[in-house]
This record gives structure tokens, C-alpha cells and sequence, in this order.
């Protein structure tokens, strides 16, 4: 969901402000692990892999949409997917009020033409058995364009168009540059004028001042054949640059999506805010620029965490709303939350060579404490309040009997916070959105981002910038979910 | 910066060639290098520029058809210098010796030691079959064998003989070296904030993530607690906040270690966030160094400022980017003519700039640069006719990747030594 107004969502329709070029609704893809005829002889379940999980997004026409976020959160895939060049698990694509996925015979052939791609690495991308000429015309022939005359004046023109003479015609691709390259994999894919193009990393294998051209091109380019762009990439200022509208995702979803200006001078969800934060600036005032880093990793999308994918990151992670803590403070318990229920501590290491000595897992009960305290001086960094201290105390002590489960629930208990028990819904600011706690731990197409219901009342939305945080939900709605504690 | 510090490594006139079937490649020339003890040095370029040539330069790492052929690293170690007074009495000078002159045992010996490498790639710099922990215990135990017996690299390795292949299909492969190796590889890892890591020592490179992977090779690279530690590109292969964290954790230990880093890579915000000085190099040339403001903010060649034009701008100021048009020279040393290998892309190319052009002093405490611009201001009445140098495709890429840019948007005014086109605003 992105640009349209409350009430328009779900009913899939065309909103007041003009038929957009291409309408992704809920498109999700996964890919099966363990799914060879082997695995299931074995009985092995196949494991999904969550490249798009749920996204939702319009492209006006004219427009430039830019996809960002880090290698693995599906970005590519949902370039892929809503082109039909891989087949989607769920979710429609319309282009021009067309669904792309339910295209036959000759109304596919047609969205092939207008819909093209540009792919990243202009080195793999190209035959190398084929004169530049050929790679070119081929779409020309594939779809039956022109007489021979036409399509190798065609040719000529594009090729003169993205700056490349002529005269290189008949060389190979090898003979070409990474820039030259990608300039004829943009010829290549005019060639058939399109209306819309998935510009895949077009620059990210070129160096900075080759990347500027190729940027101009683009810029050019669509200017003059009134194209439509997504743009995926994983440079930022790349994005900056030349979208107008960008969305954010992050394993698979769309965190924040809105105008270019918005959510780069105002970025609402935490991680688009890191992200940002994490660019180094080509600029001498760089160093003085203090920076929060994110901590860890990206988990893997086979298994995404429940809620809010972004929440074993966030460094705003949301307490409790009877606990009083700070976010730093809260962020380590998480951290060692999510570590406990892992089991990915090792307690046979803790202290001194044989200090402690496990038996059958159990630790001697007078040895208890002090195991506690030279466990917490290992895994916390900071000291927490004299509660929170208790409690945590508490946990570390069931591992001293090795009971993962109940450290983990002794945590759970008291810490259980908002953003894991629910997938924030990409809305407005200030709307009505909650589709039941128990879709939220991620189990299958449940997860419901559909967006903003008509419920939702005097809602002071952003709705050009939505975001799936619950920081920008309304405070009131978590305390009835409280209650389950 | 102070003219007190003292310089750690002195690289003159180094010239390192390829001899490939197509003809000599100067993938590095006359070039020139000061690196002050516990500083931060960035070199920046493009591909091709050779920057990563000039770094395994630095480490002797250059393998055939490639070979130094030309000039002197000279490398501030007073124990080395007196150890290797008497037998290579050529090499000392003072307290440096030249590690061009030694035989290759002794640089040998250094590496690790002395110098230290981290690459692009964590993910095939790690042998696959061994755990982290078994490769970091090797970097250690190899480190301290060598220093026990320094200068020496008889002891350095073990000698992997054909009885020893045998054996190891037969017994299991033994681990750690020694205990004492695995805790200090234990360490390592802590010191560079893998979480856990006890556990962690005994997993195999697939389970670790690539910014895990590229903390347990800064790790490695520490084993020997180096004074200098050249990183080609540790960034480049990862994700944005994942940088942001090796960046720092090598901030953090340049200060707890005092260590010097010589940075390499083509990102100029990393330059930025890191270095105290920078060199941008360019067809194997360094074609301007200095502080990192003399290259960001007070510039003078125009290949410097061309790549800052390139960037686009996360502010988004957004304009037209101002690239630099054509493409990477060849290095073919039959293709290079002696003039400035800029001049073709230049937009500010004038007769002048058919001589080879020597390091001008740019102003500034140590801003040198390779343009005669430093010297003389643009003027029209000499630049280079359009199309000199006979390239079509030059033509061809300037009329459509950048018609904005004119002769009339080229700055025919600019006082020497500062910059003040639409390039250096944006940044």
C-alpha cells in the first residue's frame, strides 16, 4: 500500500488520482528448501525461504520508484516476480489494470514488450557470441518488428542514442567497457520501446564516474521516452538521485515507502534511519559525524523473526508499557533474550578453566551465584536497573541448571514487547490497523500487511509515507494487548 | 598533523610492470608514498588505477608475470635495521631499510609482523574445510614462531612433505596447534567483537555472515600485531550498515593499537569517515595526495574533482552529475604516450599537458599533485582542440551522457589551488 487513501485499500480499485502504471498487491515469493523428491522420501518438510513476504506498491506512470535495502532482502526477487520472469506464491500485479500473472497468448507477448529490464552485471548479461548488432536487434526479431532495413536502422539510432558509435556494430561485447556494456544492455532494452523498465543495480559494477554517465543516461532517457522506472539498488545516493518516490525493505517487506525528500529528510522507521545514518558522506565534516551502527545481522529470511522483522536490530525496540527503562538498556536485555532462546551461549566456557563443573548439565547449587554473576559480566555490557538486574539475574540462574525454556520464559514474561507479538502494518501514521494478535508471528499469508482499514478515525496519516513501525501506531492500542501478560 | 611525526614507510619511484602476452602493463609507476607512524593513509581510485597493485607492492605480494621493477620501500624499523646492517649494508639507511634490497626471506619474515593484509573478499580468503578458529590459530602459532626465531622463516611454517599429506588422510587432522594458539585466536576474535566467541571459534567460514567473516580476517591480519595494516577494499563486499560496523571496529583498534592503516578502496565516503591523508590515484599515478581536506575541499586536478562531480549527492541537492567522460586507460605501455594519462578525459586538457607532468606542490602542508594546473591557470587559447586525441567514442559519450557540459560551463577563472565549481560544492 502506498500512495492511496484509506478507503480505497483493499477494494484494489483504482484510486481517485489516476490509474497507476503498475499496482503490486501483496506479492509474495518464496523459494522451497528441501524440496527435491529425495527430501520428501525422507519425509524432510520443505523450508521456505521468504524473499518477498507481502509487499504492496504503486508506480505512477512517468514516475521512478526505487527499491532499497541490503543484499537479501528480496529486492531483486520483487523485480523479478512482478516482471513474470519468476512465478509468484501469492499476490497480483497489475499493469495498465492488467493482471500480469493471469497474461495469455498475445496480451503477454504485448507486456513483454513494454515491460523491460536492465540487469546488474553487464558482464554475464550479454552473449558473448553476439555482436553488439545482433544483442541488440534480437528483441526486434524475437517479436517480429519491422523488415530487416528497419530494425538495423532501429539499431543504429539506439545505439548512436546511448552513446555508442555506429561503427561498433559488429565488435563483441568483450571488446566493450562495464560502462559501454551496460549502455548497450539500456539499448537492448529500448529496443522494443518500452513503458517501463526494472533497472536492476544498472550501476553498482561501475566505477563512480562511469556510474554518473550511465546515471544521466537514465535520466535522459526517460525524459525523452517518457519511461517509467524501478529502480532497485542498494546505494542510497544512487536512489537519491534519481528516484522520486523510494520504498524501503528489509527481509522481504516494505518497512517505509513515501516521496524521495520525505524519507531521506525524514526518515520515520529506525531502519531506514540507520541505513542512513550508516553511508559514509564523501565529505571532510565525515568524521565528526557521530554514528549509531546497527548491531548484528540481517537473520535469515528461512526463518524471519516473529513481528517486526527489524525488531532484533531496532535500536528503538518498544518496552513494555509498565517498564521503565532505557532503550539502550532494553535493547541489551533483548539482545540477550534472543541469545537465550538460541541456546547460543556456552556455558561450559563460562569462568576460569573448570571453575564451574557441569554434571548432567547441572551446576552445583553453591556454585549458583557466583556462575550468575560471572555469566552476566560475560553476556550484558551495561548495568541495567535494580529490577530488571533481578530479573535477569533470575534467567541466568535457570541456565545454571541448563533450562533454556525457562530462562527464555522468565525473559519472555516480562519483556514480551509489542513489536515481536505483531507485524506493524504498512500505514499512515495514527491508523486503525491491527488484524488480531495471532497472525503476527509470521505463519504464512496471514500476515496481512493489507494496510490502513476504514476504521480508522481522525487519522492524522502520512498517508504519501507510510510505515510499518509500532512507533507510529497509536500509543492507546497497546495496552489491551498487555493484558495477555 | 604534524611535521613531527615520523614517517613509518617511505615508497619512491616504485614502478611495478605485468609482462603479459599482450605487451608490459605499468600498472604502477614512479610512484611515491610517505605514511606517517599511526596514521590513516587512503588511496583512491577506480579500477584499474592500480591502487591494489601498489598495496601487494607494499606486502611482496606481487606474483608473475608482475614484478617491482623499479624504486625503494623503505620501512622504519630500527631492530631491522640493525640486524641487517652488516650483511646489506645497501639497504640501511638510518633507521630504514629498503625492502626492495633484502633478500626475500627477511620480507618474508615482516609479513605479519610488520605488515599486514586484509582483502575484499572474506568469503574466499578463508579455507573453507578448516574452522576460523583452526586458520586464526595457524596465523598465531605461525606469528609467534617467527618471532622466537626472527628474521628466520625456516621456522615460519611447517614443512608440508608428502609423509605428512599421507599421514593426514590417516589420522584426524590435528587441530590447534597448541592451546596456548587457540585462546589467543579465542582472543582475537573477542577483540574484534564476534559475540561468543568460545563457540564461534569452532565454526566453519559458511556460518558466519560476511561482515562476521571480514571481522575474523581483521583478526587474523592481528595475529601478529602488525604496525602496518594494509586493507584492499574491506568493505566493499558489504552491506551498508555492516560497513558502517567494520569501519568503526577499525577506527577502534587503529586507536587501541596505534597501528598504521593504509586503506585502499574506491569509496570516497569511506576515505572520508577514515583517513587522515589521502593519495587519488589514477592510471597507476598518484595524481593528487594530501589531507583529506586539501583533496575534498581544496583540490586542483581535475580528475579529483571529476570524481566528486560523479557522486550523487544523500542530501539530495540534487543536479545534474558532472561525470567524467570515456573511460579507464590502458596501461599497455605500448598504448601510453608520454603526456598526461588524464588529458584525454580532461576537460581542462591544455598543450601543457602533453608532457608527462611532474608532482607540483599544490600549497598546503603536504599537497602534491600531478597537473600543471597547480602551476598555471586554465587558458582556453591553449586547450586542446575537441577530438585530439582521435576518439569517437570520447565524442559519442560526451554528446549524450553529458550535454550539459560545455566549453562555456568549464571555468576558464580559477585561482590556483582552490576549487570552486559545482564538484567541490556538492560534497
Amino acid at each position: 500500500m502506498s500512495t492511496e487513501t484509506p478507503d480505497t485499500a483493499g477494494a484494489g480499485d483504482a484510486p481517485a488520482d489516476g490509474q497507476p502504471l503498475v499496482r503490486v498487491d501483496g506479492l509474495e515469493k518464496y523459494f522451497w528448501e528441501n524440496n527435491s523428491l529425495v527430501d520428501r522420501l525422507l519425509g524432510d518438510d520443505p523450508v521456505a525461504v521468504r524473499a518477498v513476504d507481502g509487499v504492496s506498491f504503486d508506480i505512477q506512470e512517468g514516475e521512478t520508484l526505487g527499491l532499497v535495502g541490503e543484499s537479501g532482502c528480496g529486492k531483486s526477487t520483487t523485480g523479478e516476480t512482478l516482471l513474470r520472469l519468476q512465478e509468484p506464491t501469492a499476490g497480483r500485479v497489475e499493469f495498465d489494470g492488467q493482471n500480469v500473472y493471469d497474461l495469455e497468448g498475445s496480451d503477454l507477448t504485448e507486456f513483454r514488450r513494454d515491460a523491460q529490464v536492465v540487469f546488474q552485471d553487464p558482464f554475464s548479461s550479454l552473449d558473448p557470441r553476439m555482436t553488439i548488432g545482433e544483442i541488440v536487434q534480437q528483441p526486434l526479431a524475437v517479436h517480429d518488428v519491422g523488415t530487416e532495413q528497419e530494425r538495423e536502422r532501429r539499431v543504429r539510432e539506439l545505439l548512436e542514442r546511448v552513446g555508442l558509435s555506429v561503427e561498433q556494430l559488429d565488435r563483441y561485447p568483450h571488446e566493450f567497457s562495464g560502462g559501454q556494456r551496460q549502455r548497450i544492455g539500456i539499448a537492448r532494452a529500448l529496443a522494443l520501446d518500452p513503458e517501463f523498465l526494472v533497472l536492476d543495480e544498472p550501476t553498482s559494477a561501475l566505477d563512480v564516474s562511469v556510474q554518473a554517465q550511465v546515471l544521466n543516461l537514465l535520466d535522459d532517457l526517460q525524459a525523452e521516452f517518457d519511461l517509467t522506472y524501478l529502480l532497485i539498488s542498494h546505494d542510497l545516493s544512487v536512489i537519491r538521485h534519481i528516484c522520486d518516490r523510494v520504498a524501503v525493505m528489509y527481509l522481504g517487506e516494505i518497512v517505509e515507502i513515501g516521496p524521495a525528500a520525505d524519507v531521506f529528510e525524514d526518515p520515520k522507521h529506525p531502519y531506514t534511519e540507520a541505513l542512513l545514518e550508516s553511508v559514509p558522506r564523501a565529505s571532510t565534516d565525515e568524521q565528526d559525524r557521530e554514528i549509531e551502527t546497527l548491531s548484528g545481522d540481517v537473520p535469515s529470511p528461512r526463518d524471519p523473526p516473529s513481528g517486526c522483522r527489524f525488531r532484533t536490530r531496532c535500536p528503538k525496540v518498544i518496552p513494555p508499557e509498565d517498564i521503565d527503562i532505557d532503550r539502550a538498556a532494553f535493547r541489551a536485555i533483548m539482545d540477550l533474550r534472543e541469545r537465550i532462546e538460541g541456546r547460543d551461549i556456552s556455558l561450559e566456557t563460562v569462568g576460569e578453566d573448570g571453575q564451574f563443573e557441569f554434571e548432567d548439565g547441572r551446576l552445583a547449587v553453591g556454585d549458583r551465584s557466583e556462575f550468575v554473576a560471572t555469566l552476566k559480566e560475560r553476556v550484558l555490557d551495561r548495568d541495567l536497573p535494580a529490577r530488571d538486574d533481578a530479573i535477569v539475574e533470575e534467567a541466568l540462574a535457570e541456565l545454571a541448571a541448563s533450562d533454556w525454556e525457562a530462562a527464555a520464559e522468565r525473559l519472555r514474561d516480562e519483556y514480551e514487547t509489542v513489536c515481536e507479538r505483531q507485524n506493524p502494518p504498512l500505514s499512515g501514521t495514527g491508523t486503525e490497523t491491527r488484524a488480531g494478535a495471532g497472525t503476527g508471528t509470521g505463519t504464512g499469508t496471514g500476515m496481512e500487511k493489507a494496510g490502513p482499514s476504514s476504521t480508522s478515525d481522525g487519522s492524522s496519516a502520512d498517508e504519501d509515507h507510510p510505515v510499518a513501525c509500532h512507533l507510529f501506531a497509536e500509543s492507546g492500542h497497546r495496552a489491551p494487548e498487555s493484558d495477555s501478560r | 598533523m604534524t611535521n613531527t611525526q615520523q614517517e613509518i614507510l617511505r615508497v619512491s619511484d616504485l614502478s611495478t610492470r605485468f609482462f603479459t602476452q599482450e605487451g608490459q602493463v605499468n600498472a604502477v609507476a614512479d610512484l611515491d608514498l610517505r605514511i606517517e607512524r599511526g596514521e590513516v593513509f587512503g588511496i583512491v581510485g577506480e579500477s584499474g588505477s592500480g591502487k591494489s597493485v601498489t598495496a601487494r607492492s607494499i606486502m611482496d605480494l606481487i606474483e608473475p608475470p608482475g614484478e617491482i621493477t623499479d624504486g625503494s620501500i623503505e620501512f622504519h624499523d630500527s631492530d631491522l635495521a640493525d640486524a641487517v646492517r652488516d650483511d646489506y649494508p645497501e639497504a640501511v639507511d638510518g633507521e630504514y631499510v629498503d625492502l626492495l634490497e633484502v633478500p626475500p626471506e627477511i620480507r618474508e619474515s615482516l609479513r605479519g609482523t610488520s605488515f599486514s593484509m586484509i582483502f575484499q573478499d572474506p568469503e574466499s580468503s578463508f579455507n573453507p574445510t578448516l574452522t576460523v578458529g583452526e586458520q586464526l590459530a595457524e596465523a598465531v602459532e605461525v606469528q609467534r614462531r617467527a618471532s622466537s626465531r626472527p628474521r628466520s622463516t625456516r621456522a615460519k611454517t611447517e614443512e608440508y612433505s608428502f609423509g605428512s599429506f599421507a599421514l593426514s588422510t590417516v589420522l584426524p587432522s590435528k587441530k590447534y596447534v597448541t592451546e596456548e594458539s587457540r585462546n589467543r585466536a579465542i582472543e582475537l576474535l573477542e577483540l574484534v567483537g564476534i559475540p561468543d566467541p568460545v563457540e564461534r571459534a569452532d565454526e566453519y567460514p559458511h556460518e558466519y555472515s560476511g561482515g562476521m567473516l571480514q571481522r575474523a580476517m581483521i583478526a587474523q591480519a592481528l595475529a601478529g600485531e602488525p604496525d602496518v595494516l594494509v586493507a584492499d577494499e574491506p568493505t566493499t563486499a558489504l552491506d551498508v550498515t555492516i560497513q558502517a560496523q567494520v569501519l568503526d571496529l577499525l577506527a577502534d583498534l587503529q586507536e587501541e593499537t596505534g597501528m598504521t592503516i593504509v586503506l585502499i578502496t574506491h569509496n570516497l565516503g569511506v576515505i572520508a569517515r577514515m583517513c587522515d591523508r589521502v593519495g587519488v590515484m589514477y592510471a597507476g599515478e598518484i595524481v593528487e595526495r594530501g589531507s583529506l581536506e586539501d583533496v575534498f575541499d581544496e583540490h586542483v586536478h581535475p580528475y579529483t574533482e571529476g570524481l566528486l562531480g560523479s557522486l550523487p549527492d544523500l542530501d539530495g541537492t540534487t543536479g545534474r552529475l558532472q561525470p567524467i567522460a570515456g573511460n579507464v586507460p590502458s596501461l599497455l605501455d605500448s598504448e601510453m604516450e608520454n603526456r598526461c594519462y588524464f588529458a584525454d578525459r580532461c576537460p581542462k586538457a591544455m598543450e601543457d599537458c602533453l608532457d608527462h607532468p611532474p608532482e607540483y606542490d599544490a600549497g598546503g602542508d603536504d599537497h602534491e599533485v600531478r597537473c600543471v594546473l597547480a602551476e598555471r591557470r586554465y587558458d582556453r587559447t591553449r586547450a586542446l582542440p575537441d577530438g585530439y586525441f582521435g576518439e569517437t567514442e570520447r565524442a559519442a559519450a560526451d554528446k549524450h551522457a553529458d550535454p550539459d557540459r560545455t566549453e562555456e560551463d568549464v571555468q576558464p577563472e580559477r585561482a590556483e589551488g582552490t576549487v570552486e565549481s559545482s564538484g567541490g560544492d556538492r560534497l
